[in-house]
C-alpha cells in the first residue's frame, strides 16, 4: 500500500458477493465457492432463497499446502448428482487464488452436457464491482451475454463505483453506521407536506431486487396522497425499465411495475433499467429542471445518494437507503431526512412481489390516525 | 507456432544466463524476442541491459495501480523486450502470487506480447508452489525445457521437475546440458534424456567468458561475439527454434536414478 491510497477501514462486501449475485443474475443453477467452508457463508445462505445453490469445496488446512483440486472436482460430482444443474460456475476464493489453483481444469472435468464457467476473483479487490466484471467476461465468452451487454455492464460499473467514491461507501475513510431519523417523525412532516398541497416528486432509483421494498414506500406516498385527495400533486419517476439488464432484473422491472399497476400507482417516467440507479441522475436532472420544475418535495428511495443536488434545489427531502453507512453522506449532501430499512436486502431475496417497508407502512399508520382523528373531530 | 518457452532446473544451474544468452542469439538472428523474468531476484534480463536493473511489475503495481506496458517492458540488446515480474523480500508474502499476478498484469497492458517469434519465461530454481507453474498454466507457455549437468542433484532435480510436468499435464521439449565439467557429462546427459523418453537438446560447455561478461553486465553474445561460446548459444538458439518434439517425460524412480549417476563417475 502507498500514501496515495486512501484507506477504507470498515468492512464490505467482497467481489466474491458480487460475483455470487453476478450470476444469480445470469439464472446460474450452481455456484461452488472453491474455498474454505466459512468463506461468504452469509450471503451463500440469502442466495440460496433467491434459487441459486452455493456450494463450497471446503478447502482446509491440507488443500491449502497441496491445493484442492480433488476436493472441488468431488464438489462437482455431488452438484451433479443433488441438483443436475444446466450451468455450474466455479467461483475462486483468496485462499485458491493464491495457491494459483486452476480452475479451468477442473470446469474440463464436468461432464459434457453441463456449462461451466470459471469466475477467478478473490476478496482482496478494492472495488467489488471488479467481482462482477470476472463473471461477465466469461459469460460473455460462453455466450450467455452480449459484447454489448458487457460493455454496457462496464460503464455502469464503472459509475456505480464512481457513485460510492463521490457519496457512498468508498466516499470516506470511515463511515460509522447510523438507524437514521426516526420514520414516525418523517412520516408526520412529510403527511403535513402533502396535506398543504405541495407537488412531490417520488423517485424510485433502486439498485434490482431492492426495488421489491423500495418500491413500497412509494406505493405508500401515493396511497397517502389519495387518503387526502392530493394524488394530483404527485409526480412518479421510476428506474423500472422492462427492457435492460440480466435476464433477472428484467424480470425483477416487470414484477415492480405490474405491483404500480395493481395498486393504480400511476408511473410518469421511467428514468432507466433496474442496473442503471448509477447513470439516472442525468435524466432525473433534467426531467425536474426542464420538463416538470416546481416541486417542494422529493421522496428518494433506493439509491439517493446517486442522484445530483442541484435537481433538488430548495425542495425538501426526504429519502430511504437500506445502508446504515449511507445516513452521515446523505446528510452531509444535504438531504433532511435520511431513512434507514434495516435489514432491507435479505427480505427482498427470493421473492416476485412488493415486500412492505417499514417507512410505507408507518406513513400508511400515521395518515389513517390523523385522518380518523379528523374524523372524530368532526363529529 | 509461436515458441513460448520457459526453462526449468535446479537453483544456480544457468537458466537466467541461458535464457538470456539464448534471447540474444535469436534476436540477432533478426527474430523478436520477449524474455520474462519471472524470479523475486529479477536478474534474468540485467545482462540484456548493460548491466541495469528495470522496475518490476510488482514493484510498479505496489506504488500504483495502473501500470502500463512502458513501466515494465524495456528494450534490450538486439530489441529483446525485457520484462521482470519482481517479488517479495525473501521470507515475506508471497513470490506465487506474484508471478499470477504479474502475468495477469502483462496479458492486460501487452496483449500482442503473444506475436513475438520466441517468449521466454525464465523461472525461479524450485517449482515450490502453484505460481512457479502460473507462466504455463496462465502464460501460454506451449513448450518447456529442463536445464541440468551431469552432477547427481541437477539431475536429480530435472527429473523432479519431468514429473511435476507430467502432473499438469505438460509435454516436455527437452533437456540442455549446461556443464559443470562433471564426468562424461555429455554422455550421461544424453542416456538420461534418453532415458526419460526426451532427448538433449543442446550442450553448453563451462566457459568463464559467460561469468567474466556477466560480470560487465553483458551476454556473451553482445560482449564477445565471436567466441566459441556464443557459437554455442547461436547454435542451441536456432535448434530450439526448429524443435518441434515433444514428449510426456517417463520420470526415473530414484534408485535408477542413482544408478544412472554411478554408472558415469568411474
Ligand atoms: N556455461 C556456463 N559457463 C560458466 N558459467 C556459467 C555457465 N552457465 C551459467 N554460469 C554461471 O553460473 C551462475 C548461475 O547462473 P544463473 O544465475 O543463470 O543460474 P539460475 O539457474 O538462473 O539460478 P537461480 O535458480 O538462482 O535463478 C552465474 O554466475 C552464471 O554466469
Ligand atoms: S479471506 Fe477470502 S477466502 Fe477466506 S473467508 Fe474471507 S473472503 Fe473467503
Ligand atoms: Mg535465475
Amino acid at each position: 500500500m502507498t500514501e496515495k491510497e486512501k484507506l477504507i477501514i470498515h468492512p464490505r462486501p467482497s467481489s466474491i458477493v458480487a460475483s455470487l449475485y453476478t450470476l444469480r443474475d445470469l439464472n446460474v443453477d450452481v455456484a461452488i465457492l472453491h474455498g474454505p467452508p466459512g468463506c461468504s457463508f452469509k450471503h451463500a445462505r440469502l442466495l440460496e432463497e433467491d434459487r441459486l445453490r452455493v456450494l463450497t469445496s471446503a478447502m482446509d488446512e491440507n488443500d491449502f499446502v497441496f491445493g484442492g483440486r480433488e476436493k472441488l472436482e468431488r464438489t462437482i460430482d455431488k452438484a451433479i448428482e443433488l441438483f443436475s444443474p444446466k450451468t455450474i460456475a466455479l467461483v475462486g476464493t483468496c485462499t485458491s487464488m493464491i495457491i494459483g489453483e486452476e480452475l479451468t481444469d477442473s470446469a474440463a472435468y464436468a461432464p459434457d452436457g453441463v456449462d461451466v464457467i470459471c469466475v477467478e476473483t478473490h476478496a482482496g479487490y478494492a472495488n467489488n464491482t471488479d467481482g462482477v466484471i470476472s463473471v461477465l467476461e466469461p459469460a460473455m465468452e460462453c455466450g450467455m451475454i452480449t459484447a454489448e451487454e458487457l460493455e454496457r455492464q462496464r460503464r455502469l460499473l464503472t459509475e456505480a463505483t464512481n457513485v460510492e467514491i463521490r457519496h457512498g461507501a468508498a466516499s470516506k475513510g470511515y463511515l460509522a453506521p447510523s438507524r437514521g431519523d426516526i420514520k414516525y417523525k418523517a412520516a408526520e412532516k412529510l403527511i403535513e407536506l402533502i396535506r398543504s398541497g405541495k407537488k412531490i416528486v417520488g423517485i424510485l432509483n433502486a439498485k434490482k431486487e431492492t426495488a421489491y421494498m423500495f418500491a413500497d414506500e412509494l406505493i405508500a406516498l401515493y396511497e397517502t396522497a389519495r387518503l387526502f385527495g392530493m394524488e394530483e400533486n404527485i409526480t412518479i419517476f421510476s428506474n423500472t425499465d422492462i427492457t435492460l439488464g440480466l435476464p433477472r432484473v428484467k424480470e425483477h422491472a416487470v414484477n415492480v411495475m405490474k405491483a404500480f399497476d395493481e395498486q393504480s400507482v400511476p408511473v410518469h417516467e421511467i428514468i432507466g433499467g433496474l442496473d442503471e440507479y448509477a447513470v439516472t441522475a442525468g435524466n432525473v436532472k433534467d426531467l425536474i429542471l426542464n420538463k416538470y420544475g416546481g416541486f417542494d418535495v422529493a421522496v428518494i428511495a433506493g439509491v439517493p445518494h446517486a442522484l445530483p443536488m442541484e435537481a433538488f434545489a430548495g425542495m425538501e427531502l426526504f429519502s430511504i437507503t437500506n445502508g446504515p453507512r449511507q445516513v452521515a453522506p446523505l446528510k452531509d449532501m444535504g438531504h433532511q431526512h435520511v431513512m434507514v430499512e434495516i435489514d432491507l436486502h435479505p427480505q427482498t431475496l427470493g421473492v416476485t412481489k412488493i415486500v412492505p417497508s417499514e417507512f410505507g407502512d408507518t406513513l400508511r399508520a400515521v395518515a389513517t390516525d390523523v385522518m380518523a382523528a379528523e374524523i372524530g373531530e368532526k363529529k | 507456432m509461436k515458441k513460448i518457452i520457459a526453462i526449468y532446473g535446479k537453483g544456480g544451474i544457468g537458466k537466467s544466463s541461458t535464457a538470456s544468452n539464448i534471447a540474444a542469439a535469436c534476436a540477432m538472428n533478426g527474430k523478436k524476442v520477449m524474455l520474462i523474468g519471472c524470479d523475486p531476484k529479477s536478474d534474468s534480463s540485467i545482462t540484456l541491459l548493460g548491466g541495469k536493473r528495470i522496475p518490476t511489475v510488482l514493484d510498479v503495481l505496489r506504488e500504483k495501480k495502473n501500470v502500463e506496458k512502458e513501466d515494465v517492458i524495456f528494450e534490450g540488446f538486439g530489441g529483446v523486450k525485457c520484462m521482470e515480474v519482481g517479488g517479495p523480500e525473501p521470507g515475506v508474502g508471497c513470490a506465487g502470487r506474484g508471478i499470477i499476478v504479474a502475468i495477469e498484469t502483462l496479458k492486460k497492458i501487452y496483449p500482442e506480447y503473444l506475436d513475438n517469434d520466441l517468449i521466454i519465461y525464465d523461472v525461479p530454481g524450485d517449482v515450490v508452489c502453484g505460481g512457479f507453474v502460473a507462466p504455463i498454466k496462465k502464460g501460454f507457455v506451449n513448450e518447456v525445457y529442463v536445464l541440468t549437468s551431469g552432477e547427481y542433484m541437477p539431475l536429480y532435480a530435472a527429473n523432479n521437475i519431468c514429473r511435476g510436468f507430467n502432473k499438469i499435464g505438460m509435454e516436455l521439449g527437452g533437456i540442455i546440458c549446461n556443464s559443470r565439467n562433471a564426468d562424461r557429462e555429455k554422455e550421461l546427459a544424453e542416456e538420461f534424456s534418453d532415458r526419460i523418453g526426451s532427448k538433449l537438446i543442446g550442450y553448453i560447455p563451462k566457459d568463464p567468458l559467460v561469468q567474466s561478461c556477466e560480470r560487465d553486465g553483458f551476454s556473451v553474445l553482445e560482449k564477445a561475439p565471436d567466441s566459441e561460446i556464443a557459437g554455442v548459444y547461436k547454435q542451441l538458439a536456432e535448434d530450439l527454434l526448429a524443435n518441434t518434439d515433444r514428449v510426456k517425460a517417463t520420470p526415473l524412480d530414484d534408485d535408477a536414478l542413482r544408478e544412472l549417476s554411478k554408472k558415469y563417475s568411474d
